[in-house]
């Protein structure tokens, strides 16, 4: 009789315990990163590496992220490696974290090329991969839900408030010069339809590979056309040889316009100086554009202080940005009900459109492709003899008005 | 036997060692090395554009893929005859020999990656906009491939190793002219063994390109990819069927421990290494074994 008693508890409460014991926890969420320590990437990918491993740091002296699916604090574990800027190289490593160390989720190196890789790899190893600056618009596939851009937009986006500013100032005389590569062939395609939409038709349009180095002749080709504005659309290498060119050939323009003073001003500064970048036209981003109502993670002036306090670094855009995709993740664990990459793909959609960082606005497609972000039109203005980034379209956020034309140099 | 231990390795060691693209890397390479062997070890013509083959292959087959809708397998095999067309057009650069050789090879695949790369052709070759084929992604497929591959240039460069006509390419290493005054049809020879060693560039890069379906003509024209086949076939051995499978399988194995363990000791350990081969072991690993009196195959 006990026997059967005995049985009948068994069979009534193991389910119940079963269902009632909640899944073990993980000593550490483990998060897989690539760097290039070397190679053409190398200064644009360490800061990103940094800001990922600073919100590492940070979060694990607080005792770890709070993960919604157990219900406590859980310890990062950041296991990065070193691709050196080679995209066979990095695609062995993204799948050694994949198979190997059995990683939680993917964060992709700087840029395009060396997120390509791992784009197909995260999809067929079902994890998700939080794609910090790889903005190519083929990642963002409907079959494809393992993505996630974190910190820009898509490149094709990019230009539209630059259109609209070009178009609200009346300049019909436009130079369009661009690197022919994915970033800067999307961002050209943009400008182009939106300008022939205004009825304005680029007096100069050309593209040069992306190891261009010198662009005397191209400039003179420009000026010979009688443009009033001149966008140049590169990667950092371009800028800097446009740049430097534009100042050795005497040549002025109303307005230039290029990329990447508004990411990297340090380097840009160090490469072509102060006088040749006042009046230049770009595209601000942290921390040269401060957000404000800011409702998750720190200030853009309480990141700077602590990021620069503990590691004695410098903050820049792509330090911001790899930061950023910790808080992105950071958010995910705390409010996905499971760590499996779809539940977390389901919250980073719920909250998606909610929650603005020092990096602005958090909104992400279907697809996974950044839509939140505008990038507003900034100049470089000299006040008080030093040079300061000033909003100047569009209007609702502006900080100052445009130079326009901007003021032939004095030698 | 090397085949077979090959084949068996390949086809057992992702059951205990999951990272598929390093294992997928590591056969494409020793395929290129001993498609490099064929043409630089038994007629001793180092060609340091070698990546222009396997880019040609690359695109060769993506193209037809996404113009033709043709499915991967043959479209493998064209991008190793893409590979073909390209090296019967520099068969005259067979006039050239030594230094000069190299590098007007190095030339020729420099210009071939910007024929691919310029953005006025990009209606055709998708410029430097890169080449994507989710349509046909497929990994585990593309592995075996690479497996089919590897298996063939191993046999072809055993049976050539063997053959009378391996014996012939041997004399025109030795001595072109003495080999012409043998009977050797020197120019003919020489070319059929130029265009074995492309099709096998050309049929890994096909391979390649379908495995990592994302890609851009940098990557698959990369020249790390020549310096690493002749790397690999100079530290095992060239003329050797064994030496350039060993020195991939050290060297490449060694790159990629050293570059997951202690990245920060990789140029370092690895600059050592080709160091010591140089001075020590220039005819490759398998030199210490011919010294024994052992026949290396």
């Amino acid at each position: 009789m006990m026997k059967h008693i005995a049985s009948f508890l068994l069979v009534l409460f193991i389910p119940a315990l079963a269902l009632g014991t909640p899944a073990k926890a993980p000593g550490a969420i483990r998060i897989g990163a690539l760097y290039a320590s070397s190679g053409p990437f190398a200064s644009s990918s360490l800061p990103q590496y940094h800001g990922l491993q600073f919100w590492v740091n940070q979060v694990n002296k607080s005792g770890g992220v709070l993960v919604k699916a157990y219900g406590k604090r859980i310890p990062i574990k950041l296991i990065a490696y070193d691709n050196q800027s080679k995209t066979s190289l990095a695609g062995t490593l993204y799948s050694q974290l994949l198979t190997r160390d059995k990683v939680n989720m993917l964060v992709a190196d700087f840029g395009s090329v060396l997120t390509s890789v791992a784009v197909p790899l995260a999809r067929v190893h079902r994890t998700l991969l939080f794609d910090v600056t790889g903005t190519s618009a083929r990642f963002f596939t409907p079959g494809n839900p393992y993505i996630v851009l974190t910190s820009l937009p898509t490149s094709g986006i990019w230009p539209t408030t630059l259109a609209n500013f070009l178009i609200h100032r009346k300049i019909r005389r436009i130079a369009l010069l661009y690197s022919t590569n994915d970033f800067d062939d999307s961002q050209a395609k943009t400008l182009r339809r939106k300008l022939k939409a205004a009825g304005i038709t680029p007096v100069y349009d050309h593209g040069v590979p992306s190891n261009t180095s010198s662009y005397a002749v191209l400039i003179h080709g420009i000026a010979a056309r009688r443009a009033e504005a001149v966008i140049e659309l590169g990667y950092p290498n371009n800028d800097i040889a446009f740049l430097q060119d534009l100042k050795a050939s005497g040549v002025h323009f109303n307005l230039v316009f290029t990329v990447f003073p508004g990411q990297l001003l340090s380097l840009m500064k160090k490469n072509v100086g102060d006088k040749v970048l006042t009046w230049t036209y770009t595209y601000p981003t942290p921390p040269l554009l401060k957000h404000r109502r800011i409702n998750y993670g720190p200030t853009l002036a309480d990141f700077i202080s602590s990021y620069t306090r503990d590691t004695r670094r410098e903050v820049n855009f792509l330090t911001i940005a790899g930061y950023n995709a910790g808080l992105i993740i950071q958010k995910t664990l705390e409010t996905s009900a499971s760590l499996k990459p779809l539940a977390m793909r389901r919250a980073i959609g719920k909250f998606s459109g909610r929650i603005k960082t020092l990096n602005g606005l958090f909104k992400v497609n279907t697809e996974g492709a950044q839509i939140g972000e505008t990038l507003p039109v900034g100049q470089l203005q000299r006040v008080n003899g030093k040079l300061r980034m000033e909003v100047v379209y569009p209007l609702k956020v502006k900080t100052a008005e445009a130079r326009y034309p901007a003021p032939r140099p004095t030698h | 036997m090397v085949v077979a231990i090959t084949v068996l390795a390949y086809v057992f060691i992702p059951y205990g060692y999951n990272n598929q693209f390093l294992l997928f890397n590591m056969m494409m390479y020793m395929a290129l090395a001993q498609g490099l062997n064929i043409i630089y070890g038994y007629t001793g013509y180092l060609p340091f554009g070698y990546v222009g083959f396997f880019g040609a292959g690359a695109y060769g087959s993506a193209l037809v893929i996404i113009y033709l809708h043709w499915s991967p397998f043959p479209a493998v095999l064209l991008g190793g005859l893409a590979a073909v067309l390209v090296g019967m057009l520099l068969i005259p650069l067979f006039r050239l020999s030594g230094a000069y050789f190299s590098i007007a090879n190095l030339a020729a695949a420099e210009a071939l990656y910007y024929i691919i790369a310029n953005p006025h052709l990009a209606s055709v070759t998708q410029g430097p906009y890169g080449i994507s084929l989710p349509q046909v992604y497929d990994p585990n497929a593309a592995y075996w491939t690479m497996l089919a591959i590897l298996v063939f240039a191993l046999i072809l460069s055993g049976l050539m190793r063997r053959s009378r006509f391996g014996l012939a390419l041997g004399a025109i290493r030795e001595n072109p002219v003495s080999a012409e005054m043998a009977g050797v049809n020197v120019v003919r020879s020489r070319a059929i063994a130029w265009l074995l060693s492309a099709f096998i560039a050309g049929v890994s890069g096909a391979a390649f390109g379908w495995y990592i379906s994302v890609f851009y003509p940098e990557t698959v024209f990369s020249l790390s990819i020549t310096v690493f086949a002749i790397v690999f076939v100079l530290f095992g051995g060239s003329g050797t069927l064994l030496g350039p499978l060993v020195g991939t399988l050290v060297l490449y194995g060694a790159y990629n421990y050293i570059g997951i363990s202690t990245p920060q000791y990789f140029q370092l350990t690895y600059g050592l290494l080709i160091i010591l081969l140089v001075l020590f072991l220039p005819s490759g690993l398998t030199s210490l074994l011919r010294k024994r009196g052992i026949d290396v195959p």
